[in-house]
């Protein structure tokens, strides 16, 4: 049978890319099934064996026996060894090498021969990704991080933007000049490097660690680029990404002559940026690096700030993020700091390297077609944060937060997630804080006198963000598809139009292209609302002016509501 | 002894042993030329109680503390049932080297029906270890020919093993037997899944030295998580 050139190209480059660690793992699997249950997608799929560790593994092992080892040479039946002759071939290993596990390493810890399956997978991942096979939303997120130099497309002059309003925020709130977020200092002590994300979804974590820096008095900076300590490659299995990400930031460092790089709370930036970056990057790196937990931590004990914990009454639970504990061996530093914070905490069981997934690891955020998958395989997860009896569930990643908040919402768990920071900067004490005597006034609405109009054909979506903007002070018109969402926009004069991108009939990208190219509604302000982020390209492949915001789904009332008034340009003493 | 039993319990044995040495001087050439070193150039993370060489001790050593692999918390049965077999094992290999060369140490029958209950015991459990990669459905897709033929191998050896042990001339016909199938045994085994014990000492060597210098190797036996959960 003839051999595609990808899969030849895979073959190729499966030869180049094993080492010795991912080779024994692959040689000594005896198929002995003690890996099985330690995996949530078994656990929750227990008559399905495709989602089995071995059999996942055995994908890898088959080609590789068939290809580098003697005996599946020879006899390739005897040892169960196959070869990949055809893209169609590809596309199913991509299914399971991308769908149906999320690299969290439960089950290599798990294995009595000590088989890494999860190193293995990601080294599958990256030979397919090698030609140009992986799911859409990889694709889109890798392009953006290869182009604009982060992982969601953030431009360097919203970015500066974002420091910049907040840093306002931090000024108001402190009553203090100095109180802001100094971007691109020299010979600092901390050079801080955040998630995209939180620029884009989540920018109070900037602000709390800001805040956080200041009270601390800490010389600490952020650098106007290569500001992104997340990376895709270590999902996509892509090396090459991996280091190209890594060494941006590591050079801005040494650029601004930092002593200490400090990573916000993310568990595969941590991962990418300390334990793997070294590696892909080939270098070792002339600074010390650090997760802000352990900065946090340290100023605590160093005494350079105080906490009150009763500021954190409700109980909570902290969820171990798989690349931040599994992987990098990140197990009591997070739980030292909870207990100074808050005055309630249970710990989840199991916890630390044993703790499963959050069910959103390993880039499966970014691969909608997985979601049912996904949310079926968190039973595992819901049942084991429902059991602590919290109301918050702490964690250190990003990418958790919002695996936990879709695995909440779906299981109807009635919990909200927060990260370490969040629950520092509130209990932080600040004792020199410069009175500012501000007169008492009445509740401003953030929204109020602004129109907008939601057009989704989803019912939960349109309940959510009509309910949060109405009590938010805005006005609400609602479409639930294009052709009513551009017939209101004509007759409605509307300030900002909110746009989910699937949708039956016109899709989004049509009815923004729609909205773009008329003259009387070509300068009203869209934000796009997706659940499925490889979409994207209905919009930004568009000649047009792109929209003036973006937003994943799941979307938190903050958020939302923080980015529809960057929008609309109100400012924050007005809110 | 008869020329026949001579020559299985030799020359055999001895060519099998030689070719088997060989084959795994071959392999253990091509794996370690063959493929590269992992690179490792990450700072130290987490606890600074461990390091490289605490983890890959751990590592090789967990075998031996079971209470530290959920997989065997879970399932301590599976845990027995694989001590039993590999001491089984290990009693068996003991014993196709008493045979030719130390004969004499089987002139107690106490050793003797200690040799046997161990191969007894081992073999029962490598029928059990067969039905269940036959019965269970997630064993039966992880499963390749070389999985289901060396449990069955491995089973008649043990249970042969059991038969031979007093090595009284009565059971010639059946040494011959078992002498023949440990020489086919000793050259089937780099082809086949039995060898991992040459891998997996590799494969937890990296997994040890990569966690350990992570802080995750050793698990403290303290955590609430490892043993029983106190909620």
């Amino acid at each position: 049978m003839r051999r595609s050139w990808k899969a030849q190209k895979v073959l190729d480059l499966l030869g180049e890319r094993v080492n010795r660690h991912v080779a024994a793992s692959l040689l000594a699997c005896v198929h002995c099934g003690m890996c099985t249950e330690s995996c949530h997608y078994v656990l929750t799929n227990p008559d399905d064996p495709t989602y089995a560790p071995a059999y996942k593994g055995d994908i890898l092992r088959k080609l590789f026996k068939r290809h580098y080892d003697w005996t599946g040479r020879v006899l390739p039946f005897w040892v169960g060894a196959r070869s990949v002759f055809t893209d169609e071939e590809l596309e199913e290993i991509k299914d399971t090498v991308f769908g149906k596990c999320t690299n969290c390493r439960r089950c290599s810890l798990n294995c009595p021969m000590g088989v890494d399956f999860a190193t293995a997978n990601r080294l599958a991942r990256g030979l397919l990704v090698s030609v140009g096979i992986m799911p859409e939303g990889v694709a889109v997120v890798s392009k953006d991080q290869w182009e604009i130099g982060n992982q969601m497309g953030v431009l360097k002059e919203d970015y500066l933007e974002t420091l910049e309003w907040l840093s306002d925020e931090l000024e108001a709130e402190m009553g203090d000049k100095d109180a802001r977020i100094p971007v691109d200092k020299e010979d600092c002590e901390v050079v801080y490097a955040i998630n995209p994300r939180e620029v884009k979804y989540d920018p109070r974590t900037i602000s709390d660690a800001a805040k956080i820096f200041y009270v601390a008095r800490e010389n600490w900076t952020m650098p106007s680029e290569g500001w992104d300590m997340t990376n895709f490659g270590l999902f996509s299995g892509d090396d090459e990404l991996g280091a190209a990400i890594v060494r941006r930031l590591f050079e801005q460092v040494i650029r601004l002559r930092g002593k200490r790089l400090v990573v916000s709370e993310c568990g595969h930036g941590y991962r990418s940026t300390v334990c793997e970056g070294p590696n892909w990057a080939r270098m070792k790196v002339p600074f010390i690096m650090e997760s802000s937990v352990v900065t946090m931590l340290r100023y605590i004990k160093e005494g350079r700030i105080k906490v009150d914990p009763s500021r954190n009454k409700e109980p909570v639970t902290y969820h171990d993020s798989c690349n931040n504990a599994r992987s990098c061996g990140m197990f009591e530093e997070p739980r030292e700091l909870l207990r100074l914070v808050c005055t309630d905490f249970r710990e989840m069981y199991p916890n630390r390297a044993e703790n499963f997934c959050c069910t959103g690891g390993g880039g499966a955020m970014s691969m909608a077609e997985y979601t049912p998958r996904r949310l079926k395989s968190a039973r595992i997860k819901a049942d084991q944060l429902k059991a602590t009896g919290a109301k918050w569930v702490v964690t250190s990643c990003h990418n958790c937060v919002d695996g936990l908040t879709d695995v909440i919402r779906h299981y109807k768990l009635g919990m909200k997630v927060t990260q370490i920071v969040n629950l520092v900067a509130n209990a932080i004490v600040v004792e020199k804080k410069i009175a500012v005597v501000v007169p008492e006034v009445a509740k401003v609405l953030p929204l109020k006198g602004k129109k907008i109009l939601v057009i989704d054909d989803e019912e939960d979506a349109v309940v959510f963000l009509k309910t949060v903007l109405e009590d938010n002070g805005a006005e609400v018109l609602v479409a639930y598809d294009g052709d009513k969402g551009l017939e209101l926009l004509k007759s409605s004069k509307v300030d900002l139009v909110t746009l989910d991108l699937s949708m039956p009939g016109k899709d989004g990208g049509v009815v923004f292209e729609a909205i773009r190219s008329d003259e009387q509604t070509r300068h009203t302000k869209v934000l796009v609302i997706t659940g499925r982020p490889e979409l994207r390209r209905l919009i930004y492949d568009k000649d047009v002016t792109p929209p003036e915001g973006y937003l994943n789904k799941p979307v938190d009332e903050e958020t939302l509501i923080r980015n529809c008034r960057k929008i609309l340009e109100i400012e924050a003493k007005e809110g | 002894m008869s020329p026949l039993l001579h020559f299985v319990e030799h020359p055999l044995q001895e060519f099998a042993l030689a070719f088997m040495g060989t084959v795994y001087v071959f392999r253990l050439v091509w794996f370690f030329r063959r493929f590269k070193k992992p690179i490792e150039l990450q700072p130290p993370t987490g606890s600074r109680n461990t390091g490289r060489t605490l983890g890959v001790v751990y590592s090789l050593g967990i075998i031996a503390l079971p209470w530290h692999m959920e997989s065997y918390r879970k399932k301590p049965w599976m845990y027995v049932q694989f001590a039993l077999f590999h001491l089984g094992i290990a009693t068996c290999i003991t014993l196709s080297f008493l045979i030719p060369y130390a004969p004499s140490a089987l002139e107690s029958v106490s050793v003797v029906r200690f040799i046997q209950a161990l191969c007894v015991i081992a073999g029962v459990i490598g029928v059990y270890r067969f039905l269940r990669r036959v019965t269970d459905k997630t064993m039966r897709a992880i499963s390749a020919p070389d999985d289901y033929f060396s449990i069955v191998l491995l089973s008649l050896w043990l249970f042969l093993g059991a038969i031979v042990a007093p090595n009284t001339e009565d059971l010639h016909d059946i040494l011959v037997v078992y002498f023949v199938v440990t020489a086919f045994f000793l050259v089937y085994v780099p082809f086949s899944k039995i060898s991992h014990y040459l891998y997996y000492p590799i494969a937890r060597f990296y997994l040890g030295r990569t966690m350990g210098h992570r802080g995750v190797f050793p698990i403290p036996s303290h955590w609430p998580t490892v043993g029983e959960a106190k909620r």
